[in-house]
């Protein structure tokens, strides 16, 4: 009987997490479809929903975790899904696609501002003890300027290739050629689209309750803390839609898509992902957090941005580093730390 | 051996390399190149859509920077260039291409490591095996 409840809760984690990233795919999908219709800039709709599009299931994971009283686990899954995105993903791709290029731009704005933020969060565990309603304001702001920059530099983007755009098509004899797309028709907000986006918002609830409610169980028949569930097996399942961005537009050869999705989504977890639910409740923070998991954190950022700078590349050594430095936190915390 | 209609293809690394050789090929003789691009679309499960459409819209600009510095790379009186910009299995759709245009031969780059052969998958080894035409396949990589 034992058995089988622990198999059940396995399933319901896993279904959960499906549930979880598919739903959060739909959401963001029909919210843009439909803030396209209102008439919000695309410009603005396509950097807010690369840059959210892969983070939900975290959000969603530390906001249920906040409200249904495990806090912990908030915590765990937004600072593990930090360390696992950059030392883990980010190594992994590397290893895989051989070499991840990155612009000077993306490491220097994305990158400040993922370290940034991982500092000032640890600012406030360490002064405060604390991510309450004062580090929630903050977080938003800051994460409102970098959204800012990001519309800003995309607008300068699109004027640049618009200057720059000369498209000459010529079709080969006897072959075929791609044509231009055609003006797409205006549509209409219709009830399907707003049936799919409550279907979406729906299904991002109840599946990051579930994922909580499973992952919780899990750790107390486990006798694991909470913390730990959060840092590792619910901020890797979380992370599932990074890791295949991030390894597919590497493989693809997309390297500011792959190290951006990392970085972007590093700013999002700790801004949005601990600064949304910290206004509904003060997320209290445990001592290893701050003297361990957040400077980790940080070390990683570092060595990741240290690693790029050197040939503004991440090559297959370097993701073997990353994966080990993974590794070894991941030994250190569980079976040295606890 | 005189080429009257060659297919080129390239993501955009080695295009310089690849260009070359194949106009020491073409030397004088009226050809036709047809220049193709392929958007690989296939994106694993859990891929977001809205990530999957930027990654789409991202490789088919590149795609046509590409065919735009082949057609430079292409320009002399005894060539006519054409090109293709294609969304799919890059293999399969440069086999499509080159049967349905006819081509008399086809000219890729190849030359991953074994390591990347296995992590990566080669594009030039699976054509190898289904092209309808001659390949002149171009060591690209840097001994």
């Amino acid at each position: 009987m034992f058995m089988l409840w622990i198999i059940a809760l396995v399933t319901i984690l896993i279904v959960s997490l499906i549930i979880v990233i598919k739903a959060a795919d739909i959401f963001v999908d029909k919210i843009v479809e439909i803030g396209g219709i209102i008439g919000i800039s695309e410009i603005i709709l396509g950097v807010t929903a690369s840059a959210i599009g892969t983070s939900l299931p975290e959000f969603g994971s530390a906001v249920m975790a906040a409200l249904f009283n495990s806090p912990d686990l908030g915590v765990g899954v937004v600072i593990g899904s930090n360390i696992w995105n950059i030392a883990g993903i980010l190594g992994i791709s590397a290893i895989f696609a051989g070499t991840i290029r990155s612009s000077p731009k993306g490491i220097t704005r994305d990158g400040a501002f993922t370290l940034l933020t991982a500092f000032i969060l640890l600012g406030f565990m360490y002064f405060r003890g604390v991510v309450d309603i004062y580090a929630s304001i903050i977080f938003v702001i800051v994460y409102s300027i970098y959204l800012w920059i990001l519309i800003r530099d995309q607008k300068k983007e699109v004027e640049k290739n618009k200057a720059d755009k000369q498209e000459k098509i010529v079709t080969p004899k006897g072959g075929d050629a791609i044509a231009d797309h055609p003006p797409e028709e205006k549509k209409k907000i219709g009830f399907g689209m707003i049936a799919w986006s409550l279907v979406g918002l729906a299904g991002l609830i109840v599946g990051c309750r579930l994922l909580v409610y499973s992952g919780t169980e899990l750790a107390i028949i486990a006798n694991i803390p909470q913390m730990i569930m959060g840092l590792f097996t619910l901020a890797i399942g979380t992370s599932i839609p990074e890791l295949v961005v991030t390894f597919n537009s590497a493989r693809k050869g997309l390297h500011d898509l792959s190290i951006g999705t990392i970085l972007g989504s590093n700013t999002f977890n700790i801004m949005i992902g601990l600064g949304i639910p910290a206004i509904f409740m003060s997320v209290p923070i445990e001592h290893l957090s701050y003297t361990f998991d957040a400077p980790v954190m940080i070390f990683v950022t570092v060595l990741v941005l240290l690693l790029i700078k050197r040939g503004m590349k991440l090559t297959r050594v370097d993701g073997f580093i990353l994966a080990l430095t993974y590794i070894t936190y991941a030994v250190l915390r569980i079976y040295v730390l606890g | 051996m005189v080429y009257k209609k060659i297919l080129v293809t390239s993501t955009g690394e080695y295009l310089d390399q690849i260009a070359k050789e194949t106009m020491e090929i073409i030397a004088d003789w009226d050809t036709d190149v047809i220049g193709v691009y392929v958007v690989e679309t296939s994106t694993p499960f859990l891929t977001p859509k809205k990530v999957k459409e930027m990654m789409v819209t991202e490789l088919t600009q590149r795609g046509k920077q590409v065919l735009d510095a082949m057609e430079e790379k292409f320009r002399a009186p005894n060539i006519h260039f054409s090109r293709i910009l294609k969304e799919g299995d890059p293999a399969d759709e440069i086999v499509k291409i080159a049967e349905k245009n006819d081509v008399d031969l086809l000219v890729m780059g190849t030359g991953k490591s074994i390591v990347d052969k296995h992590l990566l998958g080669s594009v030039s080894e699976k054509v190898v095996h289904s092209a309808p035409c001659t390949i002149l396949l171009i060591r690209t990589v840097s001994e």
